[in-house]
């Protein structure tokens, strides 16, 4: 039954270029991107309890190893995709192992921190990293390319999430979230698992920043990662609730979309009115919708004191 | 066959909605993209919010410079439709909002697009696609230099690094033993800066006697001029954002730095920030930058072009102050554009308005009084001539120009 | 529902021997090294000065911390928000303290609604809160800009324009006023949670909120209170922050950011800890800049974030924290 909805979407997003416009098409590609990312964040957060408001860190990661391999090295720019994903993997281990030490806002203050250091590092080292006038790649390519491209890469990633998900790594992963000790008692490893999610994370991560970066003309620059992607992912994946397809794409959507469309909104159509918009839709759809989003935050209700507060059902 | 008929259902609807938008896209005027019978359609990006916001000033000017001249009979009869769009400075947004404009919009040309970055990052994507990147607001040397690679590109304003190189020729002139201490922003704008001075300083580089770099998201600048006090420099010189160089100020004086000459950069000469900085304790009198604006509201006060401006702005944007000079700023790139469409002719064409951009040879009423908009075929370069300033009357004062107009900035 | 749990039980409070002889020795290192080059003086003092600024606003987060075990990621844009609200007081012709008092009591009115409001319906979820209070930090941001501008404004020097000198050390009055409101801050804390009910009903209600609504105490107004509280710091900061960086909406976001560090070095629940915290941070970033030439100013957020991670990796309960024992 599953398939159908699933179908539907394969066919609606293969049907979609043949009727949109290109513009419209490079609009699609950033719900694509923010797609891949959300999916990253939601194997971290959703699947193992592990909060991170550090994930543009991982993206400028991928998007860096995109362009340099592609200015300085003259790769193929599909070709990038693959190292940067593996470069990300990496970085996500050894992010992970520290973060074994650190939950709950102990981890988010350090995800946050390496957000807001990353973007530095391209500043720092500019004759490598090309500084504030950033990188361009050595090709740019167009809207429908950029647009197969980055949905192959969503469905890649989706059917990536759901394999490891549905077996022996996913009910790990879950036994992780739902209760360490007894994870531990039936002989899962912590270290291993947790440190797993946070790679498995960043790699999604780091493809979504290579396209970004193709989307932007094929032009990094620290600007583009600022701490703002981080949050915004964070408020993706909130939105997006629990790790379910439709959840997902409603966050990409919403996280894509909302700033294209909200200058169009009457009486507030300007910039910092979009500020409002955003910042009001984002307080309310946590403050109106708690229960639809229950299975993701009961994640995160660890804490002793806060289990004596809220209702007797989640402790 | 339950998916089927969704799909089918799916499929026949996004048909429809497609096929309408077809027809009404090919309902629509084929001519060159922006321009109608009676409008010229143009957009640009800028910084509406964020860190770089207090330069929206600037796309404000521009919209109430071309109500104004909507009111007055518009272009060639056709009135000027300026779409502006936040990308808070940053290129990840730049993209896509240009790509609105250039394909959605059907603008005409890229007006005054401000920043380098969010620039660079259209750069190839607009003269690849043939739409005019013009008068982009930013004063990197790219604009002037690669026109060959980039032919759908101009620059405005004088660049950083010709700017720089005349405060060297000043200082090597005026003041050969200085010992010139240097703060400058850490990225390509403030190394521009840097190495127009020591090109400008020719053999006298070596008076550089110490160089602090500050990054823009520091929260003082206060260590770096400590070192700088402490390293024994007399005139200090200052490549920064307006609020760092207003901390530059106001922190000299407050820990007792007392230099024989202190040169701040034209992007931070802003009346405004100088009032700023003296109202919170700093020596602002007798602080040196160049200028190539008109200087409304004193010592030009009585040109035609003051007296313009100011009508301007109190009818159409009267929120806005004659003494920001990016608010002279806007109304002089507005003033271009509308001159380069004007010279574009009655059915301007996209290379129209590049060719009109590349023979100016004008007096502009925002420049300073005496300055000329000059460009070529190999000069791309609109504005290059810079005036010394000097400021004196504390947070109550102004600019006073001095000495000669300097041509071939760059 | 355990698996991340911290308990806690707080098994020492406050300083220890070994962290007090580690500031006792950065005290004598700062002096003597003041003593033998007058730049490392002006700079530790301009380190001090900046420090003050970074310790106020994390003594903000340190309350919101110690009253609901969360972080305020719109701390920075509340202050900023109600530093506007005294700018519009003063232009309507308050005088400039009465102006600072006023919109104390206004910022106190602000975090208790924001608490009641937003924050109470999902506090039992740390990401919810997090997520609201940047949904939060957007939204200010976007408020501000839209009612006054994102032009530079100022207000009034608070204390005045006056510079002192001290041999070569030279001082504003702007930076001795900041170090003492700072620290006057930490000490009216201090008596209110040792010396005053309110205040122990406070620290109970946050600690052990079960226990504490058992013996009377009305946990939901105290942690209400807590973020009023927080918010007049936050103003309190965001005054202090005016004169140096003007005021502008994105004034107070690179301070948060040291903020956070400074918070995290002091343990995130000491009030003490986090001015401490400041001032080493801004003392630290100072003298590394002057004296290490890798250290270039690019790398000044990642040091204090370095500094950040690797107080959470080798004493995660900084240096004035409690002991917690993770049971797991």
């Amino acid at each position: 039954m599953k398939l159908v909805p699933i179908g539907v979407v394969v066919a609606v997003l293969v049907a979609l270029p043949f009727l949109i416009s290109g513009y419209h098409q490079g609009l699609a590609t950033y719900v694509a991107i923010y797609f891949i990312a959300i999916l990253g964040l939601n194997i971290l957060t959703g699947y193992t309890g592990q909060i991170s408001i550090g994930h543009g860190a991982f993206m400028a990661i991928g998007g860096y190893t995109t362009v340099l391999l592609s200015a300085d090295q003259h790769w193929n720019l599909l070709a990038t995709l693959p190292a940067s994903l593996g470069i990300s993997f990496v970085c996500g281990l050894i992010v992970g192992v520290p973060a074994l030490r650190l939950s709950g806002v102990y981890l988010a203050l350090a995800t946050f921190a390496l957000a807001v250091s990353v973007p530095q590092f391209p500043l720092k080292f500019s004759k490598f990293l090309g500084g504030s006038n950033g990188i361009h790649a050595a090709q740019t390519k167009s809207h429908l390319w950029l647009y197969v491209v980055g949905w192959s890469c969503s469905a890649l990633a989706f059917a990536a999430a759901w394999l490891l998900l549905r077996g022996r790594i996913g009910r790990a992963f879950r036994a992780v979230r739902d209760s360490e000790l007894a994870a531990v008692s039936s002989g899962v490893s912590l270290p291993i698992y947790k440190t797993l999610a946070f790679g498995v994370s960043a790699a999604f991560a780091g493809v979504a920043g290579s396209l970004l970066v193709l989307v932007t003309n094929g032009y990094a620059q620290p600007g583009e990662f600022g701490v703002l992607l981080s949050l915004e992912i964070l408020i993706g994946a909130a939105v997006a609730g629990l790790g379910s397809l439709w959840g997902v794409i409603v966050g990409a959507v919403f996280i894509g979309l909302l700033p294209s469309v909200a200058p169009d909104v009457p009486l507030i159509g300007s910039a910092h009115g979009q500020d409002v918009v955003f910042g009001l839709i984002v307080v309310l759809i946590m403050l109106l919708l708690p229960n639809g989003f229950a299975g993701f935050l009961r994640r995160f209700e660890p804490r002793v004191k806060t289990t004596i507060k809220s209702d007797p059902k989640t402790s | 066959m339950g998916m089927n008929r969704r799909v089918l259902a799916v499929l026949a609807g996004a048909a429809i909605v497609a096929g309408i938008a077809v027809t009404a896209a090919f309902g629509a005027h084929r001519a060159t993209p922006g321009v109608s019978a009676s409008t010229i359609t143009i957009g640009g990006t800028f910084p509406l919010t964020g860190p770089a916001s207090l330069y929206k000033t600037i796309p404000a000017a521009e919209s109430a410079y071309f109500a104004y001249v909507n009111d007055h009979g518009g272009v060639n009869g056709r009135k000027i439709d300026f779409k502006v769009l936040d990308d808070g400075y940053d290129p990840s947004k730049t993209v896509p909002l240009t790509q609105q404009l250039v394909e959605q919009d059907k603008v005409f040309a890229i007006f005054g697009s401000l920043g380098t970055a969010p620039n660079l990052s259209i750069w190839s994507y607009l003269n690849t696609h043939k739409v005019p990147q013009v008068l982009v607001a930013t004063g990197d040397s790219y604009w002037g230099f690669s026109h060959k690679a980039y032919p759908w590109t101009i620059g405005y304003q004088p660049d950083y690094p010709g700017e720089a190189k005349i405060y060297g020729q000043y200082l090597d002139a005026n003041m050969p033993t200085a010992k010139i201490g240097v703060l400058y922003q850490n990225d390509a704008y403030g190394k521009n800066y840097y190495a127009g001075l020591r090109v400008g300083l020719g053999a006298k580089k070596s008076n550089i006697v110490s160089a602090q770099s500050y990054d823009a998201s520091s929260t003082s600048v206060v260590q770096q001029v400590l070192a700088l006090k402490a390293s024994g420099a007399n005139v200090f010189v200052v490549f920064a954002l307006p609020t760092q160089t207003i901390g530059a100020l106001v922190t000299a004086t407050k820990v007792g730095w007392t230099p024989n000459a202190t040169i701040i950069n034209n992007v931070s000469a802003n009346p405004v920030f100088l009032k700023i900085a003296a109202a919170n304790g700093g020596n602002v009198d007798g602080v040196l930058s160049t200028n190539y604006l008109n200087l409304v509201t004193t010592t030009d006060k009585n040109t035609a072009g003051a007296k313009l401006a100011t009508a301007i702005i109190s009818k159409y944007a009267s929120a806005l102050d004659l003494n920001d000079s990016n608010v002279v700023y806007g109304l002089g790139a507005a003033w271009t554009m509308t001159y380069a469409l004007k010279k574009a002719g009655k059915n301007p064409t996209r290379a129209g308005l590049m060719k009109a951009l590349k023979s100016l040879n004008v007096a502009d009423p925002f420049s300073y009084p005496g300055m000329k908009l000059q460009t070529s075929a190999t000069d791309n370069f609109p504005s290059e001539q810079l005036v010394f300033i000097k400021w004196g009357g504390g947070a109550a004062g102004q600019w006073a120009p001095f000495g000669k107009i300097y041509n071939h900035v760059r | 529902m355990l698996g991340l749990a911290k308990r806690k039980t707080a098994v020492s409070t406050g300083l220890s021997v070994p962290v007090l002889l580690l500031l006792l020795a950065g005290a004598i290192f700062l002096v003597i090294g003041s003593l033998s080059s007058s730049i490392f003086a002006q700079q530790t003092v301009a380190g001090l000065a900046q420090g003050a600024i970074f310790g106020s606003l994390a003594l903000a987060l340190v309350l919101i911390y110690r009253a609901t075990e969360v972080i305020n990621f719109a701390q920075g844009e509340l202050a900023m928000a109600t530093t506007y609200i005294a700018y519009q007081l003063t232009l309507w012709g308050v005088s400039y303290w009465l102006a600072f008092f006023l919109t104390l009591v206004i910022a106190f009115a602000l975090g208790v609604v924001i608490q009641v409001v937003v924050i109470r319906p999902v506090q039992h979820s740390v990401i919810a809160v997090v997520i609201i209070t940047v949904g939060l930090f957007i939204l200010i941001d976007g408020l501000v800009t839209w009612k006054w501008g994102a032009d530079l404004k100022f207000m009034p020097a608070p204390f005045g324009n006056a510079v002192y000198h001290a041999g070569s050390v030279a001082f504003s009055r702007q930076d001795l006023g900041t170090l003492i409101v700072t620290i006057f801050s930490v000490i009216l804390l201090w008596l209110l949670f040792q010396f005053t009910k309110l205040g122990l009903a406070m620290r109970a209600a946050a600690l052990r909120p079960a226990a504490a609504s058992l013996v009377g105490v009305r946990v939901n107004r105290m942690l209400a209170l807590g973020w009023g509280l927080a918010a007049v710091l936050g103003a309190v900061s965001g005054l202090m922050t005016e004169p140096t960086q003007f005021l502008q909406p994105t004034m107070m976001q690179a301070i948060l950011l040291y903020a956070f560090a400074a918070a995290v070095l002091g343990g995130l629940e000491s009030p003490a800890g986090a001015v401490i915290g400041g001032l080493f941070i801004g003392v630290f970033l100072n003298l590394i800049g002057q004296y290490i030439g890798f250290a270039t100013p690019e790398l000044r957020l990642p040091m204090a974030f370095a500094v950040l991670l690797l107080v959470l990796l080798v004493k995660p309960n900084g240096l004035f924290g409690r002991r917690q024992v993770r049971r797991v």
